[in-house]
This record gives C-alpha cells, sequence and structure tokens, in this order.
C-alpha cells in the first residue's frame, strides 16, 4: 500500500472572481511521478502553484480547501516552510544570471543566509549536481556563471538548484517546453532516477511526454479533476469520455 | 507597378535618409559649439592654483575656485544621499505593486515633480528650510535631492520592470522572503540598470543653480560646515560670469570649463558602468 | 537507456521464454507420439494454459507500449512483429495440444510401417527444427538464419502434398489400418501448418529488421 504525500480535499482556488481551480480531489503518492495535463487554461498551473502557495503571491488570488502535506495541512504552515519542503522548477529555466554555477546550486541557502561550512556546500554542490547528471560537464567551470550553458544544462541546473534543498516534493511547470528534443529526453530520463528520492508532480501541455515518464496522470478540463488514475489505463482505455477526447486530439 | 512611381518613390526614400542625417548632424554642433567655446576660454585657467585657492577680492590677481568645488561636490553628494535610498526604494515598491491607487498617484506625483522648474523648488526649501533653519548647504541639497528624486524612482522603476518575474518566483520557490527576493537577487541583477538611473540624475543636479540660490547661497570661503552657507560652481559662475573685473569672469570660465568636465566624465562613467555590469538575462 | 529501450527489452524476453515454452510443447508431444507416453501428453494438454496466459500478457504489454511510448520506425516494426509472432506461436501450442490429444484418444501404438512410409518422424523433427531456428533468428536478429527457414518449410510442403498417395498406397495393402491412417494424415496437414506458423514469424522477423514484406510473395515463385 503506497502512502500519500500530498493530498487535497475540496480544493479551489481563484482569481478575484475568475474561479479556476474546483473542487480537486486528490492524492498524490508518495516517490512517484504524477503528470497534470490538460488544455490551456484548465487551471492545471494553478493548482500546481498553490501546492507550494505561490499562487497567494499573485494580488487577488485566493484559495479555499484543505491542502496537506505529510497530514500537515500547508495552508497553516508559514509559506517559507512550505517551500522549503516543496521545490519548484519553472517553464523556462532561470538560473540567477548575476551568480556562478556553484553559487546557483546552493542559492537557496547563500540568499537565505543560512550558514553552512564551506566543506559541507561542497559536499551539497556535488551532490546536487551528480543527482541531475551534470557534475561531469560542469566540475571543472563552477566558478563561471551559467550562461554559457546550453537550455537542457541551464534547467538540469534549476533542478539540481531545487534538489539543494533536500525537499520531498518537487514540481514541475512544464519543465521542457522550452527545450529542444534531445535535452527533453535528457530531463525526462531525470524523472525516472529523481522519484527514487523525490515525489514529482509535472504539469505538461505534452500529452507523449505525460504517457512517457509518469506513474498516475491527471486530467483537469476547465478547472476540474475529470480523471485521475494509472497512467497505463488513462492512455489505453479511459473512463470520461472527456478524457478520451482530449487524448485522441478530438479537441484541443 | 509602374516604373515611374517606383523611381519616384525610391528617390523619395533617399531624401528622406538625408533629411535625417542632417537633422541628427544638426542635434550635435550646438554641443560641439559649445565645448569648442568653453575648452578654449576655460582650459587656459587650469592649475593647481585655480584648484585649491579660494577667490581673492576684486583686484588681487590670483585665486581659484576652491571653496565652490569643495562646496559643489560636498552638496552633491548629500543631496545623493538623502535622494537614492529614498528614490530606489520608492523604484522598488512601484514596480512591485502596478496596480492599486498608492502606486498610481505615486507615479503620477513622480512626474509631475520631474516637470517643477527647479526655481520653484528652490523657492520651496526657501520657505520650509531656510526660513526656520537659515541658509545652509544641507537645504540646498534637500533641494536638489528632491529634484534627483523622481529620475532615480522612475529609472529604478523602469530597470526591475524589464527584468523576468521568473527571477523573482525562482527566489521565492527556493523559501526565500520577500525582502531576500529584493536584496539578494532583483537589485544584483538590476545593478547596472539602478546605478545608470543614479548616475544621470546626479550628472543632472550638478548644474543646477537656481535652487542653490535660495538655499546654500554662496561663500567667499572654503567651508566645510554643511549647517551653514557654501559655495558653488554654478553659484561662482553665475556671479562672477557678468562681473566687470576680468579676473572674476577667467575664473568663472574655468569654472565653467571643470563642471563641463565634470558633467561629461559622469555620463562617461555611466556608459562604462553600464556595459561593464550588465547582467546577461 | 531511455525508458521505451527498457520496456522493449523485457517485452523481448517474454516473447522468448513464451517461444521456449512453445518449443517444449511440441518436442514432448513428439516424444509422446514417438513412445506412445500418454502420461507427457497429458502434461503437453495441461501446459496449454500456461502458453494462452502469456499470449494474453504480450498482446497487453504490446498495447501499453503503444499508447505509452507512440514507438516509431524500427521499435514500431518490432512491436507490430511481435503481436504477430505471439500468435503465430499460440497457434502452434494450440497445434502441439491436439497432437498430444491424439496420443491421449488412442487406443493402439501406431504402426511403426505406415509411420516410416509417410515420413512423419522426419517432418516432425523438421518442424521442431524450424521451430528452433526462428527462436535463435529473433533473439540473435539474424535474417540469414531466418531466411532458411523457407526452404526448410518447402521440405514440409512436400511431404504434405505426397501424403494423400502414399496413405492411398499404403492402404490398398494394409486395409486395417483405415483408421490409423486417418488419423496420420490429420497430423500431417497439423504439422504442415506447424512449418506454414514458423515460415509467418520469419516473414515477420525479416519484416522488423529490414523493413521488407515477404508476405504472399511465394504464389508468384
Amino acid at each position: 500500500m503506497e502512502s500519500t504525500i500530498i493530498k487535497s480535499r475540496n480544493f479551489n482556488a481563484s482569481f478575484g472572481t475568475n474561479h479556476v481551480v474546483k473542487n480537486v480531489n486528490i492524492d498524490i503518492p508518495r516517490n512517484k511521478v504524477i503528470a497534470v495535463m490538460g488544455p490551456s487554461g484548465c487551471g492545471k498551473t494553478t493548482y500546481l502553484r498553490c501546492i507550494n502557495r505561490l499562487h497567494e503571491l499573485i494580488p487577488g488570488a485566493t484559495s479555499s480547501g484543505e491542502m496537506t502535506i505529510n497530514d500537515e495541512n500547508i495552508y497553516q504552515m508559514h509559506p517559507i516552510f512550505v517551500r522549503l519542503k516543496i521545490g519548484m522548477v519553472f517553464q523556462r529555466p532561470n538560473p540567477f544570471p548575476n551568480l556562478s554555477i556553484y553559487d546557483n546550486v546552493i542559492a537557496g541557502y547563500k540568499l537565505n543566509g543560512i550558514k553552512v561550512p564551506k566543506a559541507e556546500r561542497d559536499r551539497i554542490v556535488e551532490f546536487s549536481l551528480t543527482r541531475v547528471a551534470l557534475w561531469n560537464e560542469v566540475k571543472d567551470s563552477l566558478n563561471k556563471k551559467g550562461s554559457f550553458l546550453s537550455g537542457g544544462q541551464q534547467q538540469r541546473l534549476c533542478i539540481a538548484r531545487a534538489v539543494a534543498m533536500e525537499p520531498e516534493v518537487l514540481l514541475f511547470d512544464e519543465p521542457t517546453s522550452a527545450l529542444d528534443p534531445i535535452s527533453t529526453s535528457t530531463v525526462e530520463e531525470l524523472f525516472h532516477e529523481l522519484k527514487t528520492n523525490y515525489t514529482l508532480i509535472i504539469v505538461t501541455h505534452n500529452m507523449q511526454q505525460a504517457a512517457r515518464v509518469s506513474d498516475k496522470t491527471a486530467f483537469f478540463y476547465l478547472g476540474e479533476l475529470v480523471e485521475y488514475d494509472e497512467t497505463k489505463i488513462m492512455f489505453t482505455n479511459p473512463k470520461d469520455s472527456r478524457t478520451q477526447n482530449y487524448i485522441t486530439g478530438r479537441f484541443s | 507597378m509602374e516604373i515611374r512611381s517606383v523611381k519616384y518613390r525610391i528617390g523619395k526614400n533617399y531624401g528622406f535618409k538625408a533629411l535625417v542625417m542632417i537633422f541628427a548632424f544638426a542635434c550635435v554642433i550646438p554641443l560641439l559649439f559649445i565645448l569648442f567655446f568653453i575648452v578654449s576660454k576655460g582650459i587656459t585657467q587650469i592649475n593647481w592654483h585655480f584648484l585649491t585657492k579660494v577667490p581673492k577680492p576684486v583686484g588681487e590677481p590670483g585665486g581659484g575656485i576652491a571653496n565652490a568645488l569643495v562646496g559643489s561636490i560636498l552638496i552633491v553628494v548629500i543631496a545623493a544621499v538623502i535622494a537614492i535610498p529614498i528614490g530606489i526604494l520608492g523604484g522598488i515598491y512601484l514596480s512591485e505593486n502596478r496596480k492599486g491607487r498608492l502606486p498610481y498617484w505615486s507615479r503620477i506625483c513622480t512626474d509631475v515633480l520631474q516637470g517643477v522648474p527647479s526655481i520653484v523648488i528652490g523657492i520651496v526649501a526657501y520657505f520650509w528650510i531656510v526660513k526656520p533653519f537659515g541658509f545652509s548647504a544641507l537645504s540646498g541639497s534637500i533641494a536638489l535631492a528632491i529634484m534627483m528624486l523622481p529620475i532615480v524612482v522612475r529609472s529604478t522603476e523602469e530597470t526591475l520592470k524589464l527584468l523576468p518575474s521568473s527571477l523573482q518566483e525562482a527566489g521565492f520557490a527556493l523559501g526565500m522572503p520577500f525582502h531576500r527576493v529584493i536584496f539578494k537577487i532583483i537589485i544584483p541583477v538590476g545593478t547596472s540598470g539602478i546605478l545608470s538611473g543614479v548616475m544621470l540624475a546626479v550628472a543632472r543636479i550638478s548644474g543646477e543653480t537656481a535652487p542653490l540660490l535660495f538655499t546654500a547661497l554662496g561663500n567667499n570661503y572654503l567651508s566645510w560646515n554643511i549647517f551653514g552657507t557654501m559655495h558653488s560652481l554654478p553659484k561662482l559662475i553665475y556671479d562672477y560670469s557678468t562681473s566687470a573685473y576680468d579676473e572674476w569672469k577667467n575664473l568663472a570660465w574655468g569654472a565653467s570649463f571643470v563642471l563641463l568636465l565634470w558633467v561629461l566624465l559622469l555620463n562617461l562613467l555611466t556608459k562604462l558602468i553600464t556595459r561593464k555590469w550588465k547582467v546577461q538575462l | 537507456m531511455a525508458q521505451i529501450e527498457t520496456e522493449l527489452q523485457l517485452l523481448k524476453a517474454e516473447v522468448v521464454n513464451m517461444w521456449t515454452l512453445v518449443h517444449s510443447q511440441l518436442n514432448k508431444a513428439r516424444l509422446a507420439f514417438l513412445n506412445f507416453d500418454k502420461d507427457l501428453a497429458r502434461e503437453v494438454v495441461l501446459k496449454e494454459k500456461r502458453v494462452n496466459g502469456y499470449e494474453l500478457k504480450i498482446d497487453r504489454d504490446c498495447e501499453n507500449i503503444f499508447a505509452l511510448f507512440c514507438p516509431v520506425a524500427i521499435d514500431l516494426r518490432f512491436l507490430l512483429a511481435a503481436l504477430k509472432i505471439n500468435s503465430n506461436l499460440e497457434r502452434i501450442g494450440d497445434i502441439a495440444e491436439g497432437i498430444a490429444k491424439y496420443v491421449i484418444d488412442a487406443e493402439v501404438s501406431f504402426s511403426q510401417q505406415l509411420l516410416d512410409v509417410a515420413r512423419i518422424l522426419p517432418m516432425y523433427e523438421e518442424s521442431v527444427r524450424m521451430l528452433e531456428d526462428t527462436q535463435e533468428a529473433f533473439e540473435k536478429e539474424d535474417t540469414i538464419l531466418a531466411r532458411g527457414v523457407f526452404k526448410k518449410d518447402e521440405f514440409l510442403d512436400e511431404i504434405n502434398r505426397a501424403s494423400h498417395k502414399v496413405l492411398e498406397r499404403h492402404l490398398k495393402d494394409h486395409p486395417d489400418d483405415t483408421a490409423q491412417a486417418l488419423w496420420t494424415l490429420s497430423t500431417i496437414r497439423k504439422l504442415e501448418r506447424v512449418g506454414d506458423q514458423s515460415k509467418n514469424i520469419a516473414e515477420e522477423i525479416i519484416f522488423y529488421l529490414e523493413a521488407k514484406v515477404l508476405k504472399h510473395r511465394n504464389k508468384f515463385v
């Protein structure tokens, strides 16, 4: 029986009067890759950003309902603690342009003023970069700025930066939509390895990607969670006709 | 298409290009004249004596602009110290809050302030500060700071607005509180833009005369006391250029040259800083 | 290694396992029939369930791989070939079960003379060898070995064609052997189908490795 790490019950989110996430009930199992897919404007990105409480930073954004991690209510914790447990990787690779690769990886510690001895810092940097299969490529240029890295490498650097904080969950907001196919497949292979240590929730536009990488898939449509099941079942015999229409491309 | 009409349009194109170039050149000419004039008249005055001695009374040879130079530097520096923190923080506030009543009115007020004539600001400073506390360099600095403020605020806001929001989000996602996101991420990345805004503001007020007429007044002696009256380069130029005495007129030319050089150097520095510190996003 | 490669390798291993099972079924049926061993024949009938189980699992695995990975090029051809080889193997398994059932139902052991004249034993051995060859060709990705199977099928076809006349002649001399002769004819037909299935498998292997379609070409040869 797999344990659940994140639970949502009757979760809603809005931008002012615009109700974009409607009554979502979902159990995210530990150490699995969950894909969240759906057409544009279906609320999947908003839902994702509610998990690490990035949604509320937008003026006029509200949410209600229950969202827990390890049975602790996320909305009763201090947002900073939430974000230390739940890391996020964004659509466009966004390493800090004024910092070196080394500093980028430990940015979560350094910029937060958390004092870490040098030996420990070196260990964290090497560990995180190894976890994202970037160590061998950059170990001789740790002091250079990240601008010479390719798109895929930059994105992996951002993943390393998130991993360095030792979170339990990693959120990905369309992580490969700005990358070329080869970088995309390198990052996708990474998901497979990362799930041994983290739980991954990936929002994606790309159905084939959801099919390739995830264990379970959630299909959002017009703000509602239409179907949530094992990926194999979703793609061979989905239960809801809306899911089938979306997957077969009958409507975008 | 008809050959004739095509030829006409090509000709028109060349004519337009020529016109644009002529006008561009025309913009440069006044600056070249000014530079030529001031440099030729003023450069002969520059020597160590000139820069380190105060003006002598009429009739006596020698004398320099030391008190005006020191005064200008002090007043400008203090004005910058006052205006920069307020301006940058104001710019940060406006870039973070696009909508809302306070940001809206702040922006309007900033823009209006930018257009207020410098002499009006001088008079206002006179009534607010000089009347109760007397003439002082500090009051002059305050007046100049008020003039600097809109420039710093607007350039900070524009610089920060250009930064992608993903930079901030990355910071928040790493568990950073807002003040750290601003000071450790946003400002370092926007440094070159903010700094160039500051330098331009400083260059702008370096030559302002009108406010200083009512606040710092002037001082014939070298003074380091900011709570008392103080001389400044613009004031010296204003006083001496219309005087009847040749020695004073020459001092005015030299001072003009120094002021011009100062402003030119500041602009050059701005360009260099922008190029060196510009962060490739 | 990409996920799809792992999945395809697992599938290939499954298919090879099924092949081994079907091969042992065919061989056991041959031994049961050679030695008139009813116990061995019953084993074969029991094990048929496993063959069916394998077929269902491989079908499902192929469906999943199609749905999840949208394979193209050689991966796509491999999956299409695997699906067809899957059902070919299952039919061979059925035939082995059928032969085993005959052995169980037969009352007396089969006349050696009849068997020799019909050349059923060499036919049976050759059909088993064809299955072995196709398995090796699949595992080692060897199209030459696969092509070799076609010639062997001709041998089986020849025995099949001759069987009518041969058995007719035999019956004239041994009219009591009617039941056995009918049974022998039936088994020869079955073995000929085993040969055909193996030939189809070989065609699928060549299709997946070389993208050449050799189906239905024999008609024009």
